[in-house]
Protein backbone atom coordinates (compact mmCIF):
# COMPACT_ATOMS: atom_id res chain seq x y z
CA UNK A 1 0.00 0.00 0.00
CA UNK A 2 3.39 1.97 1.38
CA UNK A 3 4.80 1.58 -1.74
CA UNK A 4 1.77 1.74 -4.47
CA UNK A 5 0.97 5.21 -3.02
CA UNK A 6 4.60 6.17 -3.03
CA UNK A 7 4.71 5.05 -6.85
CA UNK A 8 1.66 7.08 -7.70
CA UNK A 9 3.18 9.78 -6.42
CA UNK A 10 6.15 9.56 -8.38
CA UNK A 11 4.29 9.07 -11.38
CA UNK A 12 1.98 12.25 -10.66
CA UNK A 13 5.34 14.25 -10.11
CA UNK A 14 6.84 12.98 -13.16
CA UNK A 15 3.38 14.16 -15.37
CA UNK A 16 3.72 17.57 -13.46
CA UNK A 17 7.40 17.81 -14.01
CA UNK A 18 6.25 17.19 -18.03
CA UNK A 19 3.35 19.35 -17.92
CA UNK A 20 5.97 22.17 -16.29
CA UNK A 21 8.44 21.04 -19.22
CA UNK A 22 5.82 21.87 -21.66
CA UNK A 23 6.07 25.51 -21.14
CA UNK A 24 7.95 27.64 -23.17
CA UNK A 25 8.88 29.46 -20.49
CA UNK A 26 9.71 26.22 -18.03
CA UNK A 27 12.97 27.81 -16.79
CA UNK A 28 11.36 30.83 -15.33
CA UNK A 29 8.68 28.20 -13.64
CA UNK A 30 11.57 26.64 -11.92
CA UNK A 31 12.93 30.07 -11.18
CA UNK A 32 10.03 30.93 -9.64
CA UNK A 33 9.58 27.62 -7.94
CA UNK A 34 13.20 27.69 -6.28
CA UNK A 35 12.39 31.32 -5.16
CA UNK A 36 9.28 30.14 -3.45
CA UNK A 37 11.99 28.08 -1.74
CA UNK A 38 14.24 30.57 -0.50
CA UNK A 39 11.39 33.00 0.08
CA UNK A 40 10.04 30.57 2.96
CA UNK A 41 13.36 29.41 4.35
CA UNK A 42 15.64 32.64 3.95
CA UNK A 43 12.73 34.98 5.19
CA UNK A 44 9.73 34.01 6.48
CA UNK A 45 10.74 30.86 8.79
CA UNK A 46 13.50 32.76 10.21
CA UNK A 47 11.48 35.63 11.29
CA UNK A 48 8.76 33.97 12.55
CA UNK A 49 11.30 31.63 14.51
CA UNK A 50 13.10 34.75 15.84
CA UNK A 51 9.36 35.81 17.06
CA UNK A 52 8.78 33.03 18.81
CA UNK A 53 12.56 33.20 20.45
CA UNK A 54 11.52 36.47 21.57
CA UNK A 55 8.17 35.39 23.06
CA UNK A 56 9.41 32.55 24.50
CA UNK A 57 10.23 32.94 28.58
CA UNK A 58 6.64 35.43 28.52
CA UNK A 59 4.17 34.63 30.66
CA UNK A 60 0.77 34.39 28.47
CA UNK A 61 3.02 33.33 25.60
CA UNK A 62 0.22 30.49 23.96
CA UNK A 63 -2.26 33.65 23.82
CA UNK A 64 0.50 36.00 22.23
CA UNK A 65 1.86 33.75 20.17
CA UNK A 66 -1.65 32.64 19.01
CA UNK A 67 -2.66 36.53 18.07
CA UNK A 68 0.46 37.24 16.22
CA UNK A 69 -0.20 34.34 14.50
CA UNK A 70 -3.70 35.06 13.53
CA UNK A 71 -2.41 38.83 13.08
CA UNK A 72 0.15 37.86 10.74
CA UNK A 73 -1.68 35.28 8.56
CA UNK A 74 -4.53 38.61 8.10
CA UNK A 75 -1.40 40.54 7.07
CA UNK A 76 -0.24 37.95 4.72
CA UNK A 77 -3.44 37.28 3.24
CA UNK A 78 -4.46 41.59 2.67
CA UNK A 79 -0.64 42.33 1.10
CA UNK A 80 -1.75 41.54 -2.72
CA UNK A 81 -4.83 43.20 -1.90
CA UNK A 82 -2.74 46.41 -0.92
CA UNK A 83 0.28 46.32 -2.57
CA UNK A 84 -1.27 45.27 -6.20
CA UNK A 85 0.04 48.60 -8.52
CA UNK A 86 -2.11 49.76 -10.96
CA UNK A 87 -5.75 50.51 -10.79
CA UNK A 88 -7.85 48.15 -12.77
CA UNK A 89 -9.94 48.96 -15.34
CA UNK A 90 -12.80 46.56 -13.87
CA UNK A 91 -14.56 48.46 -10.39
CA UNK A 92 -15.69 45.39 -9.06
CA UNK A 93 -12.10 44.34 -8.76
CA UNK A 94 -10.79 45.43 -5.47
CA UNK A 95 -14.12 47.33 -4.40
CA UNK A 96 -13.37 47.80 -0.57
CA UNK A 97 -11.04 50.22 1.79
CA UNK A 98 -8.72 47.07 2.65
CA UNK A 99 -6.35 49.34 4.95
CA UNK A 100 -9.62 49.69 6.89
CA UNK A 101 -10.41 46.03 6.94
CA UNK A 102 -7.07 44.96 8.06
CA UNK A 103 -7.10 47.71 10.95
CA UNK A 104 -10.69 46.53 11.79
CA UNK A 105 -9.97 42.53 11.47
CA UNK A 106 -6.60 43.04 13.60
CA UNK A 107 -8.36 45.25 16.13
CA UNK A 108 -10.91 42.65 16.57
CA UNK A 109 -8.57 39.72 16.82
CA UNK A 110 -6.54 41.79 19.89
CA UNK A 111 -9.62 42.41 21.52
CA UNK A 112 -10.47 38.91 21.60
CA UNK A 113 -7.34 37.95 22.74
CA UNK A 114 -7.48 40.65 25.85
CA UNK A 115 -10.99 39.44 26.47
CA UNK A 116 -9.59 35.59 26.35
CA UNK A 117 -6.68 36.81 28.44
CA UNK A 118 -8.75 38.70 31.02
CA UNK A 119 -11.11 35.71 31.18
CA UNK A 120 -8.84 33.16 32.11
CA UNK A 121 -6.95 35.47 34.56
CA UNK A 122 -10.39 36.54 36.19
CA UNK A 123 -10.90 32.72 36.55
CA UNK A 124 -7.84 32.77 38.62
CA UNK A 125 -7.03 29.46 36.28
CA UNK A 126 -3.58 30.39 34.17
CA UNK A 127 -3.10 27.56 32.05
CA UNK A 128 -0.33 25.67 32.52
CA UNK A 129 1.48 26.54 29.07
CA UNK A 130 1.44 30.15 30.70
CA UNK A 131 3.55 29.39 34.07
CA UNK A 132 7.14 30.63 32.47
CA UNK A 133 9.61 27.51 32.49
CA UNK A 134 11.83 26.36 34.09
CA UNK B 1 9.03 25.81 22.57
CA UNK B 2 11.91 27.55 23.68
CA UNK B 3 14.91 26.98 21.35
CA UNK B 4 18.42 28.50 23.00
CA UNK B 5 20.67 30.33 20.20
CA UNK B 6 23.06 28.05 18.78
CA UNK B 7 27.13 29.09 19.22
CA UNK B 8 27.70 27.40 16.11
CA UNK B 9 26.36 27.00 12.27
CA UNK B 10 24.35 25.34 11.36
CA UNK B 11 21.78 26.43 13.66
CA UNK B 12 20.51 23.08 16.33
CA UNK B 13 17.00 23.80 18.04
CA UNK B 14 16.77 22.36 20.87
CA UNK B 15 13.19 23.87 21.09
CA UNK B 16 10.12 22.22 21.93
CA UNK B 17 7.27 21.12 18.93
CA UNK B 18 9.67 20.75 16.33
CA UNK B 19 8.13 17.14 16.50
CA UNK B 20 6.89 14.28 14.48
CA UNK B 21 3.48 15.01 16.04
CA UNK B 22 3.14 18.40 16.32
CA UNK B 23 4.19 18.08 12.56
CA UNK B 24 1.26 15.04 11.88
CA UNK B 25 -1.27 16.86 13.74
CA UNK B 26 -1.03 20.09 11.73
CA UNK B 27 0.21 18.09 8.14
CA UNK B 28 -3.06 16.06 7.88
CA UNK B 29 -4.99 19.22 8.27
CA UNK B 30 -2.70 20.55 5.72
CA UNK B 31 -2.78 17.37 3.50
CA UNK B 32 -7.05 17.73 3.77
CA UNK B 33 -6.81 21.17 2.09
CA UNK B 34 -4.86 20.52 -0.59
CA UNK B 35 -6.63 17.70 -1.21
CA UNK B 36 -10.01 20.01 -1.60
CA UNK B 37 -7.92 22.34 -3.32
CA UNK B 38 -6.22 19.47 -5.94
CA UNK B 39 -9.80 18.15 -6.73
CA UNK B 40 -11.81 21.22 -7.05
CA UNK B 41 -8.61 22.74 -9.15
CA UNK B 42 -9.25 19.70 -11.45
CA UNK B 43 -13.01 20.29 -11.61
CA UNK B 44 -12.03 24.20 -12.23
CA UNK B 45 -9.39 23.03 -15.10
CA UNK B 46 -11.71 20.36 -16.68
CA UNK B 47 -15.17 22.82 -16.70
CA UNK B 48 -13.05 25.88 -18.08
CA UNK B 49 -10.91 24.23 -20.76
CA UNK B 50 -13.27 20.97 -21.72
CA UNK B 51 -11.81 18.51 -23.91
CA UNK B 52 -14.09 17.64 -26.71
CA UNK B 53 -14.26 14.08 -25.17
CA UNK B 54 -15.88 16.16 -21.74
CA UNK B 55 -18.60 18.18 -24.12
CA UNK B 56 -21.63 16.35 -24.06
CA UNK B 57 -20.86 14.72 -20.94
CA UNK B 58 -20.93 17.31 -18.33
CA UNK B 59 -23.84 17.45 -16.00
CA UNK B 60 -25.38 20.41 -16.02
CA UNK B 61 -26.76 20.09 -12.49
CA UNK B 62 -26.37 20.63 -9.80
CA UNK B 63 -27.02 24.30 -10.70
CA UNK B 64 -24.26 25.51 -7.94
CA UNK B 65 -22.13 22.80 -8.28
CA UNK B 66 -19.06 25.10 -10.05
CA UNK B 67 -20.16 27.70 -7.31
CA UNK B 68 -19.63 25.20 -4.44
CA UNK B 69 -16.50 23.75 -6.18
CA UNK B 70 -14.63 27.23 -7.00
CA UNK B 71 -15.56 28.23 -3.84
CA UNK B 72 -14.37 25.61 -2.24
CA UNK B 73 -11.31 25.43 -4.20
CA UNK B 74 -10.45 29.17 -3.13
CA UNK B 75 -11.17 28.84 0.25
CA UNK B 76 -9.28 25.98 0.93
CA UNK B 77 -6.28 27.54 -0.42
CA UNK B 78 -6.44 30.31 1.66
CA UNK B 79 -6.84 27.99 4.76
CA UNK B 80 -3.83 26.02 3.99
CA UNK B 81 -1.70 29.17 4.03
CA UNK B 82 -1.66 29.64 7.88
CA UNK B 83 -1.00 25.67 7.89
CA UNK B 84 1.36 25.49 5.54
CA UNK B 85 3.05 28.27 7.86
CA UNK B 86 2.94 26.20 10.97
CA UNK B 87 3.67 23.16 9.37
CA UNK B 88 6.92 24.05 8.00
CA UNK B 89 7.88 26.09 10.66
CA UNK B 90 7.78 22.59 13.22
CA UNK B 91 9.79 21.12 10.45
CA UNK B 92 12.42 23.84 9.73
CA UNK B 93 14.93 22.68 11.93
CA UNK B 94 15.42 19.60 9.58
CA UNK B 95 16.58 21.63 6.55
CA UNK B 96 19.68 22.24 9.08
CA UNK B 97 20.24 18.54 9.52
CA UNK B 98 23.95 17.67 9.82
CA UNK B 99 25.56 16.11 7.85
CA UNK B 100 23.33 17.38 4.92
CA UNK B 101 23.51 14.53 3.11
CA UNK B 102 23.67 10.97 4.63
CA UNK B 103 22.74 8.66 2.16
CA UNK B 104 20.72 8.44 -1.73
CA UNK B 105 17.96 7.69 0.17
CA UNK B 106 18.36 10.30 2.63
CA UNK B 107 19.12 12.52 -0.72
CA UNK B 108 15.99 11.42 -2.45
CA UNK B 109 14.15 12.48 0.85
CA UNK B 110 15.42 15.85 0.82
CA UNK B 111 14.90 16.62 -2.98
CA UNK B 112 11.48 15.23 -3.01
CA UNK B 113 10.71 17.70 0.29
CA UNK B 114 12.21 20.69 -1.52
CA UNK B 115 9.84 19.84 -4.33
CA UNK B 116 6.45 19.81 -2.00
CA UNK B 117 8.02 23.09 -0.50
CA UNK B 118 8.23 24.68 -3.52
CA UNK B 119 5.13 23.47 -4.85
CA UNK B 120 2.73 24.12 -1.99
CA UNK B 121 4.29 27.77 -1.73
CA UNK B 122 4.30 28.06 -5.70
CA UNK B 123 0.31 27.30 -5.49
CA UNK B 124 -0.80 29.22 -3.05
CA UNK B 125 1.83 32.30 -4.02
CA UNK B 126 0.25 32.29 -7.39
CA UNK B 127 -3.32 31.53 -6.66
CA UNK B 128 -3.54 34.09 -4.05
CA UNK B 129 -2.19 36.78 -6.50
CA UNK B 130 -4.25 35.44 -9.46
CA UNK B 131 -7.79 36.42 -7.00
CA UNK B 132 -6.52 39.50 -7.31
CA UNK B 133 -5.88 39.83 -11.48
CA UNK B 134 -1.82 40.57 -10.08
CA UNK B 135 0.65 38.58 -13.01
CA UNK B 136 4.32 39.60 -11.98
CA UNK B 137 5.96 36.14 -13.00
CA UNK B 138 6.60 36.11 -17.03
CA UNK B 139 4.28 32.73 -17.59
CA UNK B 140 1.14 32.68 -17.77
CA UNK B 141 -1.15 31.13 -15.12
CA UNK B 142 -3.39 29.01 -16.01
CA UNK B 143 -1.20 26.08 -17.38
CA UNK B 144 1.26 26.73 -14.77
CA UNK B 145 -0.39 26.42 -11.84
CA UNK B 146 -2.39 23.24 -13.40
CA UNK B 147 1.23 21.73 -13.91
CA UNK B 148 2.65 22.34 -10.27
CA UNK B 149 -0.75 21.20 -8.81
CA UNK B 150 0.15 17.60 -10.73
CA UNK B 151 3.67 18.19 -8.97
CA UNK B 152 2.29 19.78 -6.16
CA UNK B 153 -0.18 16.15 -5.46
CA UNK B 154 2.18 14.24 -6.16
CA UNK B 155 5.03 15.18 -4.12
CA UNK B 156 2.49 14.43 -1.13
CA UNK B 157 1.61 11.49 -2.03
CA UNK B 158 5.27 10.32 -2.11
CA UNK B 159 5.53 12.48 1.10
CA UNK B 160 2.92 10.34 3.06
CA UNK B 161 4.32 7.03 2.11
CA UNK B 162 8.17 7.97 3.08
CA UNK B 163 6.84 9.36 6.44
CA UNK B 164 4.21 6.47 7.27
CA UNK B 165 6.14 5.35 9.85
CA UNK B 166 6.04 8.43 11.89
CA UNK B 167 2.84 9.29 10.98
CA UNK B 168 1.33 6.35 12.32
CA UNK B 169 2.98 6.56 15.53
CA UNK B 170 2.04 10.13 15.92
CA UNK B 171 -1.66 9.87 14.27
CA UNK B 172 -3.17 10.26 17.97
CA UNK B 173 -2.56 11.23 21.81
CA UNK B 174 -2.61 7.58 22.77
CA UNK B 175 -0.36 6.93 19.72
CA UNK B 176 3.25 5.26 21.17
CA UNK B 177 5.17 7.79 19.60
CA UNK B 178 3.44 10.62 21.05
CA UNK B 179 3.31 8.66 24.67
CA UNK B 180 7.02 8.95 24.71
CA UNK B 181 7.15 12.95 23.61
CA UNK B 182 7.60 14.69 26.74
CA UNK B 183 4.30 15.85 28.49
CA UNK B 184 6.02 19.05 29.46
CA UNK B 185 4.75 19.74 25.94
CA UNK B 186 1.46 19.03 25.69
CA UNK B 187 0.04 22.80 26.99
CA UNK B 188 2.46 24.62 24.45
CA UNK B 189 1.42 21.82 21.11
CA UNK B 190 -2.65 22.63 22.12
CA UNK B 191 -1.51 25.98 22.39
CA UNK B 192 -0.11 26.73 19.73
CA UNK B 193 -2.80 24.43 17.48
CA UNK B 194 -5.25 26.58 18.65
CA UNK B 195 -3.70 29.36 17.62
CA UNK B 196 -3.34 27.97 13.82
CA UNK B 197 -6.82 26.86 13.89
CA UNK B 198 -7.46 30.98 14.92
CA UNK B 199 -5.36 32.05 12.43
CA UNK B 200 -7.28 29.84 9.27
CA UNK B 201 -10.57 30.74 11.26
CA UNK B 202 -9.66 34.30 10.63
CA UNK B 203 -8.55 34.24 7.16
CA UNK B 204 -11.25 32.09 6.20
CA UNK B 205 -13.81 34.41 8.14
CA UNK B 206 -12.41 37.87 6.25
CA UNK B 207 -12.63 36.37 2.72
CA UNK B 208 -15.30 33.43 2.15
CA UNK B 209 -18.26 35.47 1.94
CA UNK B 210 -17.07 36.71 -1.56
CA UNK B 211 -18.51 33.01 -2.71
CA UNK B 212 -20.68 32.29 0.23
CA UNK B 213 -22.76 35.44 0.34
CA UNK B 214 -24.42 35.15 3.68
CA UNK B 215 -20.94 35.75 5.43
CA UNK B 216 -20.59 38.53 3.34
CA UNK B 217 -20.90 41.34 6.34
CA UNK B 218 -17.25 39.48 7.06
CA UNK B 219 -16.21 39.94 3.59
CA UNK B 220 -13.12 42.81 4.21
CA UNK B 221 -10.39 40.92 2.99
CA UNK B 222 -11.49 39.69 -0.33
CA UNK B 223 -10.67 41.02 -3.68
CA UNK B 224 -14.45 41.10 -4.34
CA UNK B 225 -17.67 41.73 -2.54
CA UNK B 226 -20.84 40.39 -3.67
CA UNK B 227 -22.76 43.51 -3.13
CA UNK B 228 -20.20 45.94 -5.63
CA UNK B 229 -20.84 45.82 -9.16
CA UNK B 230 -23.08 46.87 -11.79
CA UNK B 231 -26.51 46.10 -11.35
CA UNK B 232 -25.30 44.16 -7.92
CA UNK B 233 -23.09 42.02 -9.53
CA UNK B 234 -19.45 41.85 -9.78
CA UNK B 235 -18.49 41.34 -13.34
CA UNK B 236 -14.70 39.84 -14.11
CA UNK B 237 -14.85 40.63 -18.12
CA UNK B 238 -15.43 44.71 -18.11
CA UNK B 239 -16.95 45.91 -21.58
CA UNK B 240 -14.18 48.23 -22.12
CA UNK B 241 -11.52 45.22 -21.45
CA UNK B 242 -13.14 43.63 -24.44
CA UNK B 243 -13.90 45.96 -26.39
CA UNK B 244 -17.42 46.41 -26.58
CA UNK B 245 -18.23 49.57 -24.40
CA UNK B 246 -20.87 50.68 -27.79
CA UNK B 247 -23.02 48.63 -29.11
CA UNK B 248 -25.83 49.67 -31.24
CA UNK B 249 -29.34 48.14 -30.32
CA UNK B 250 -30.18 49.39 -33.71
CA UNK B 251 -27.68 47.62 -35.57
CA UNK B 252 -27.23 44.18 -33.62
CA UNK B 253 -28.26 41.20 -34.96
CA UNK B 254 -28.27 37.55 -33.64
CA UNK B 255 -27.99 35.02 -36.03
CA UNK B 256 -28.56 31.54 -35.32
CA UNK B 257 -26.58 29.07 -37.63
CA UNK B 258 -27.97 25.85 -38.56
CA UNK B 259 -30.30 23.71 -40.75
CA UNK B 260 -32.84 26.63 -41.02
CA UNK B 261 -31.06 29.93 -40.44
CA UNK B 262 -32.65 32.92 -39.47
CA UNK B 263 -31.60 36.46 -37.81
CA UNK B 264 -33.63 38.27 -35.33
CA UNK B 265 -33.36 41.91 -34.24
CA UNK B 266 -33.44 42.89 -30.08
CA UNK B 267 -37.11 44.18 -30.55
CA UNK B 268 -37.89 40.87 -32.51
CA UNK B 269 -35.81 38.81 -29.54
CA UNK B 270 -37.25 40.35 -26.83
CA UNK B 271 -40.72 39.61 -28.43
CA UNK B 272 -39.92 36.04 -28.06
CA UNK B 273 -41.14 34.08 -24.63
CA UNK B 274 -39.26 35.38 -22.11
CA UNK B 275 -38.11 32.26 -19.01
CA UNK B 276 -36.65 33.46 -16.01
CA UNK B 277 -33.81 31.39 -14.36
CA UNK B 278 -32.23 31.83 -10.86
CA UNK B 279 -28.76 30.88 -11.22
CA UNK B 280 -25.27 32.13 -9.78
CA UNK B 281 -22.85 33.41 -11.66
CA UNK B 282 -19.67 31.49 -10.11
CA UNK B 283 -15.55 32.79 -11.60
CA UNK B 284 -12.48 30.76 -11.91
CA UNK B 285 -11.07 33.28 -9.41
CA UNK B 286 -13.11 32.33 -6.51
CA UNK B 287 -16.04 34.92 -6.39
CA UNK B 288 -19.64 34.12 -6.98
CA UNK B 289 -23.12 35.20 -6.53
CA UNK B 290 -26.93 34.35 -7.49
CA UNK B 291 -28.93 36.58 -9.69
CA UNK B 292 -31.94 36.77 -11.35
CA UNK B 293 -31.74 36.16 -15.11
CA UNK B 294 -34.45 36.93 -17.94
CA UNK B 295 -34.34 35.72 -21.71
CA UNK B 296 -34.97 33.10 -24.42
CA UNK B 297 -34.47 29.28 -23.90
CA UNK B 298 -31.28 28.62 -26.36
CA UNK B 299 -32.88 24.97 -26.47
CA UNK B 300 -35.90 27.26 -28.50
CA UNK B 301 -33.89 29.29 -30.24
CA UNK B 302 -31.96 26.04 -31.76
CA UNK B 303 -35.76 23.91 -31.97
CA UNK B 304 -36.27 26.79 -34.63
CA UNK B 305 -33.13 26.53 -36.35
CA UNK B 306 -34.02 23.06 -37.25
CA UNK B 307 -31.26 21.85 -34.72
CA UNK B 308 -31.47 17.79 -33.44
CA UNK B 309 -32.46 17.29 -29.88
CA UNK B 310 -29.17 16.08 -29.11
CA UNK B 311 -26.99 19.33 -30.66
CA UNK B 312 -25.02 21.67 -29.00
CA UNK B 313 -24.12 25.07 -29.79
CA UNK B 314 -21.18 27.51 -30.85
CA UNK B 315 -21.62 30.93 -29.27
CA UNK B 316 -19.58 34.07 -30.90
CA UNK B 317 -19.36 36.92 -29.11
CA UNK B 318 -19.01 40.57 -30.48
CA UNK B 319 -15.65 40.54 -27.96
CA UNK B 320 -12.76 42.09 -29.94
CA UNK B 321 -10.33 40.71 -28.12
CA UNK B 322 -9.84 37.89 -25.58
CA UNK B 323 -9.57 33.96 -25.18
CA UNK B 324 -13.19 33.35 -24.47
CA UNK B 325 -14.70 35.19 -27.55
CA UNK B 326 -15.58 31.59 -28.90
CA UNK B 327 -16.85 29.27 -26.80
CA UNK B 328 -18.57 26.05 -27.20
CA UNK B 329 -21.53 24.01 -25.13
CA UNK B 330 -22.39 20.30 -25.40
CA UNK B 331 -25.84 19.42 -25.58
CA UNK B 332 -26.70 19.04 -21.58
CA UNK B 333 -25.98 22.77 -21.03
CA UNK B 334 -27.60 23.74 -24.48
CA UNK B 335 -30.70 21.72 -23.60
CA UNK B 336 -31.27 22.63 -20.11
CA UNK B 337 -34.40 24.50 -19.61
CA UNK B 338 -32.45 26.63 -17.52
CA UNK B 339 -30.02 28.15 -20.07
CA UNK B 340 -30.89 30.86 -21.22
CA UNK B 341 -29.98 34.06 -23.71
CA UNK B 342 -30.43 36.63 -21.30
CA UNK B 343 -31.23 40.00 -22.02
CA UNK B 344 -31.85 41.36 -18.34
CA UNK B 345 -30.23 41.19 -14.95
CA UNK B 346 -32.34 41.43 -11.82
CA UNK B 347 -35.35 42.91 -13.93
CA UNK B 348 -33.10 45.20 -15.79
CA UNK B 349 -31.97 45.68 -19.13
CA UNK B 350 -28.03 44.24 -18.89
CA UNK B 351 -24.92 47.08 -18.97
CA UNK B 352 -22.47 46.95 -21.11
CA UNK B 353 -20.32 45.44 -18.45
CA UNK B 354 -23.42 42.44 -18.11
CA UNK B 355 -23.16 42.17 -22.13
CA UNK B 356 -25.33 44.33 -23.43
CA UNK B 357 -27.57 43.35 -25.87
CA UNK B 358 -27.51 39.62 -25.14
CA UNK B 359 -25.28 37.14 -22.71
CA UNK B 360 -25.21 33.20 -21.92
CA UNK B 361 -26.33 31.67 -18.50
CA UNK B 362 -25.90 28.45 -18.18
CA UNK B 363 -26.04 25.91 -14.85
CA UNK B 364 -23.11 24.86 -13.42
CA UNK B 365 -20.65 26.26 -15.53
CA UNK B 366 -17.24 28.51 -15.07
CA UNK B 367 -18.20 32.83 -15.52
CA UNK B 368 -15.70 33.25 -18.67
CA UNK B 369 -17.67 30.29 -20.26
CA UNK B 370 -21.15 32.73 -19.57
CA UNK B 371 -20.19 34.37 -23.05
CA UNK B 372 -21.07 37.80 -23.13
CA UNK B 373 -22.07 40.33 -25.67
CA UNK B 374 -23.66 37.07 -27.81
CA UNK B 375 -24.26 37.82 -31.86
CA UNK B 376 -24.30 34.33 -33.02
CA UNK B 377 -25.07 30.87 -32.44
CA UNK B 378 -24.57 28.00 -34.47
CA UNK B 379 -25.86 24.68 -34.25
CA UNK B 380 -23.40 21.66 -33.98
Amino acid sequence: MRTVLGAAGLALMALGGVLVWDQATHWDVLIWLAGAVVLHDGLIAPLVVAVGLLTGGLKNRGLLRGTLLTGGCLVLIALPLLLRPLPTANPSVLPLDYPRGLLISLAVVVALALLLGAGRRWRGRTREADVPEK
Amino acid sequence: MKPRLPAVRPPVFRGRLHDARTATSIGRWLGVAIAVCFGTGLISHYLQHQPGWLLDVLPSRPVWGYRLSQGLHVASGIAAIPLLLAKLWTVYPRLFAWPPLRSVRHALERLSVAVLVAGAVFELFTGLLNTVQWYPWPFSFVPVHFAVAWLLAGALMLHVAVKYPEIRAHWAKESPGTLALPTADGPDRRSLLSGVAAAVGAVTLTTVGQAFTPLKFFDVLAPRHPDHGAQGLPVNRSARAAGTTQVDADAYRLTVAGPRPYTLTLAELAALTQHESVLPIACVEGWSKSAHWTGVRIAELLRRAGAPPDAGVRVISLEQYGAYRVMEMGREYAHDPLTLLALRLNGQILTADHGFPARVIAPNRPGVLQTKWVTRLEVL
